[in-house]
């Protein structure tokens, strides 16, 4: 009796200890890469340790519906000559440790990255068009001459080199970096949980290097938007693989997982409400060297053009991992015209006579042509290779002409478009930040493709300084009317992911957005901070 | 005996230097840096700064020389991709996982090996010894991130038995474990049956048993003995290939171990780390073989080189 009375009170004991712990939320998520550096997003974004960005505050972020929603800043202003711009931050904001978040560490965060080789710099001078910036990357200037100014503790202004009227989207990506601890130690407080501090959202528990996986818990100290509704969070990119990822998820260990083409069928089957689709925001198209011959004819890159059937494409050998695309710009993404897409179709038809048009009536005397790409993983790994071979047999149906493929490492395909070594190729792109500006600007002055368009470049020039924004998109509207018209690119699909959730996992970041889309961890801000568990 | 292992250890040092200098000149011999990995490179004044904080900006043969004058003092560096941290304290950080999971499933997986090898000799041609050929077939012939599948599957997702990945509660240590076995279980199981069957059918049994031995100690007092040689030859290799970690069983089981610094460190040239990494796996192949010969003697004088005793 007297053991029965120990056992029920040690047990009664171990629950109550137990309980709190019990009463915790923690989301166990896919995340990112397994290899990270540095805790810190300013100081590398292709190497960060794993949601080194839920840690800080941005300036302004994105909600689901890609809206820009302020953050760090309470609101923001535009100079009449639109080169300055004025942000002034919320007060109160803190960092983990106490100290108080200023203008000046958002200023500190991009005169460092400006110097210190910082591997997404090239984003400030593409995007941010920051006055000073590229004679400070380059060296030639000192980092003070940057147009960058913390005018008093919540007031930042920025200087650009031509108007910006996109800049606000452009600091989604600006973090502050805390001045005082890389004064104290330099790069190294990003490298242990004890010396990172954070001024966003979460607080960091602990960090496996090896895999890349993080424990966050819900900050104490901040009282920025969008508090999360949980109390831990777990991110471990060994997820990330849908292989890994389902099976874990199947199991109870994860709350959400990727799935690739093969895991869709039976996923959808077994949690049809757990589906969700995400938009990636990434165009596939194919690109030519405009100089050289077949495709220094307008007439045969227009018969390619028409000889695409994207639907079928996307319902067959893709699977609906990817949907059609007739335009560079994906639906939902700022800027996206039906009317630009409606003139994407299939009309074997007119492709024939264009052909005909360029002296290749049913492909008679065509060359034999190899069109590149590039061998990766990710989601791309899963579409191009299967959408290639698609093309090969529809050009032959349709054009009557052989398409050779070939499948070439990243640097090696890089160096073929750059250099021109090839006439065909199949381009993905994926953004970097929300506005048409960054597609636009691939084929911008030559760009990425040696495409020295005047027309195009003195649209996109105007576009991107346009402070209306209906003119400004129909200005972009007009340049891409005119990559129609002289066949610059085929759009061809514009991938998407799909992912299952689990449905003890609640709220609006769940939920798909009004074009059907749930980001998930794309929006990570958002995402994290609007999702709690049952 | 003395002279035998001191000319061994005299090889060993040379083969260690001589994989250290080819080791060294492959790495910095194909194209690209540890700086030069993204699509957006950083630019060139950048780029220089950062190659003379790393040393990289020396001759080739001034870096080899003070890395090495470096790992004499056992201070193999700074990782790149870890710079908080020396490549020894990465190392014995991320190894304790490896070790554990690879190094049970050896130690699990070579016994039970051994044994299904020898029920397989001693049954030969009946059921015993088609299943166990069966098992050891297919211990080789599935890829390890089949087997992972299958377990994750079978016993975490069908029967909810055990977690299907992660770390370090050791209930989730047991499938990747099992995992690790099935090699050493298949290797083992192979070697043995031959090896036995090898001996069994020599002479010296039949006098054996002739003269009457019981066959218990017919089996493990001489057949064992005499069949032990290859069994030693595969072991301690064996025991480091697994005990360092797998690639595919680390990912698939979610563990936090070495083999995914055995990438990443050639991904993103982290020169240090990769060379730190040869090193510890060439240094441990030499002492493995040298046990091994070590052991080979011992269980057999006449394998004694020179034949000096």
């Amino acid at each position: 009796m007297n053991l029965m009375l120990k056992i029920a009170g040690a047990l009664t004991v171990a629950t109550a200890m137990t309980a709190p712990s019990l009463a915790q939320t923690t989301i166990v998520a896919p995340s990112g890469s397994t290899a990270g550096t540095y805790m810190d997003y300013m100081k590398t974004v292709y190497d960060r340790g794993t949601g080194s960005e839920l840690l800080q505050i941005p300036i302004a972020t994105f909600d689901k519906e890609f809206e820009l929603t302020p953050m760090a800043a309470e609101s923001w202003s535009q100079s009449e000559d639109g080169l300055t711009w004025t942000f002034k931050l919320r007060s109160g904001l803190v960092w983990s440790d106490g100290e108080p978040l200023t203008a000046e560490d958002f200023v500190f965060a991009l005169q460092r990255a400006a110097t210190s080789g910082y591997d997404f710099a090239w984003y400030w001078d593409f995007a941010g068009g920051i006055k000073g910036w590229k004679e400070v990357t380059e060296g030639t200037a000192e980092a003070s001459t940057l147009g960058l100014k913390a005018v008093d503790d919540l007031t930042i202004e920025v200087t650009t080199v031509a108007p910006k009227p996109y800049f606000p989207s452009v600091t989604s990506l600006w973090y502050p970096v805390p001045k005082h601890k890389v004064d104290e130690l330099g790069d190294d407080w990003a490298l242990d949980v004890a010396s990172i501090v954070s001024s966003g959202p979460f607080e960091i528990e602990s960090w496996e290097k090896s895999n890349n996986s993080v424990v966050f818990t819900k900050s104490d100290t901040y009282t920025g938007p969008w508090s999360p509704m949980i109390d831990r969070l777990e991110l471990d990119p060994t997820l990330n693989a849908p292989e890994v990822g389902l099976p874990a998820f199947l199991a109870g260990d994860s709350d959400y997982s990727f799935l690739n083409t093969g895991q869709v069928p039976v996923a959808t089957q077994r949690f049809p409400d757990g589906i969700r689709q995400n938009a990636v925001f990434a165009t596939s198209y194919i690109s030519y060297d405009l100089d050289a011959a077949p495709f220094n004819d307008v007439n045969v890159r227009r018969a390619f053009y028409y000889a695409v059937d994207r639907a079928e494409l996307t319902s067959t050998v893709l699977k609906d991992i990817a949907i059609p695309a007739g335009s560079i710009l994906p639906p939902g993404y700022p800027g996206y015209n039906p009317d630009v897409v409606a003139q994407a179709t299939f009309d074997p038809e007119k492709a024939k006579q264009f052909l005909a048009d360029a002296g290749f009536a049913n492909g008679e005397g065509f060359p034999d042509v190899e069109i590149w790409y590039r061998e990766e993983g990710g989601y791309n790994g899963a579409i191009i290779p299967a959408m290639a071979q698609y093309l090969q047999a529809e050009f032959k149906e349709v054009l009557g002409i052989t398409l050779n493929i070939r499948a070439l490492p990243g640097p090696e395909w890089m160096d073929g478009l750059r250099g021109k070594k090839n006439n065909i190729f199949i381009a993905p792109y994926e953004y970097d930040y929300l506005d048409p500006s960054n597609f636009y600007g691939i084929f911008y002055n030559g760009g990425r493709h040696g495409y020295f368009i005047p027309e195009y470049d003195e649209l996109v020039a105007k576009a991107d300084s346009e402070s209306d924004w209906d003119t400004r998109y129909q200005l972009y509207a007009d340049a891409e009317q005119v990559m129609i018209d002289q066949g610059l690119i085929i759009p061809l699909v514009h991938p998407i992911t799909i992912a299952v959730v689990s449905d003890q996992v609640t709220g609006d970041g769940v939920q798909p957005n009004s074009l059907g889309f749930t980001q998930l961890d794309r929006l990570g801000h958002y995402f994290f901070t609007h999702i709690t568990k049952q | 005996m003395l002279a035998h292992i001191i000319r061994r250890i005299l090889s060993v040092a040379f083969t260690f230097i001589v994989v250290s200098v080819i080791i060294f000149m492959m790495m910095h011999s194909v194209p690209g840096g540890p700086f030069d990995a993204n699509d957006m490179p950083v630019s060139e004044a950048v780029r220089a700064k950062m190659m003379a904080q790393w040393g990289l900006d020396q001759p080739l043969h001034v870096q080899y020389f003070q890395y090495m004058w470096g790992v004499l003092h056992l201070d193999f560096g700074v990782p790149f991709q870890s710079p908080g941290e020396t490549v020894v304290e990465l190392i014995s950080r991320a190894w304790v996982p490896s070790l554990i999971l690879g190094g049970s499933g050896v130690l699990i997986g070579a016994p039970l090996g051994i044994l299904l090898g020898m029920a397989a000799a001693l049954h030969r041609n009946t059921w015993i010894d088609y299943l166990a050929s069966t098992v050891a077939t297919l211990g080789l012939t599935i890829p390890v991130f089949v087997t992972s599948m299958l377990l994750i599957l079978i016993f975490a997702v069908w029967l909810n038995w055990l977690p299907a990945s992660g770390w370090p509660q050791p209930n989730r240590w047991i499938l990747p474990i099992i995992c690790y076995a099935t090699i050493p279980l298949a290797t083992y199981a192979r070697y043995t049956r031959s090896a036995m069957l090898d001996t069994l059918n020599r002479p010296f049994v039949t006098v054996l048993r002739a003269k009457g031995l019981s066959e218990n100690r017919i089996i493990f007092q001489h057949v064992m003995r005499n069949s032990a040689i290859p069994l030693v030859t595969v072991f301690l290799p064996m025991f480091i290939g697994t005990a360092t970690g797998s690639i595919f069983v680390e990912a698939m089981f979610r563990v936090p171990g070495l083999g995914a610094y055995f990438v990443s460190s050639i991904e993103v040239r982290d020169y240090t780390l990769q060379m730190a990494l040869m090193l510890m796996i060439t240094f441990m192949y030499c002492v493995a073989y040298l046990l091994s010969d070590i052991i080979y003697a011992l269980l057999n004088p006449r394998i004694r080189v020179g034949g000096a005793e």
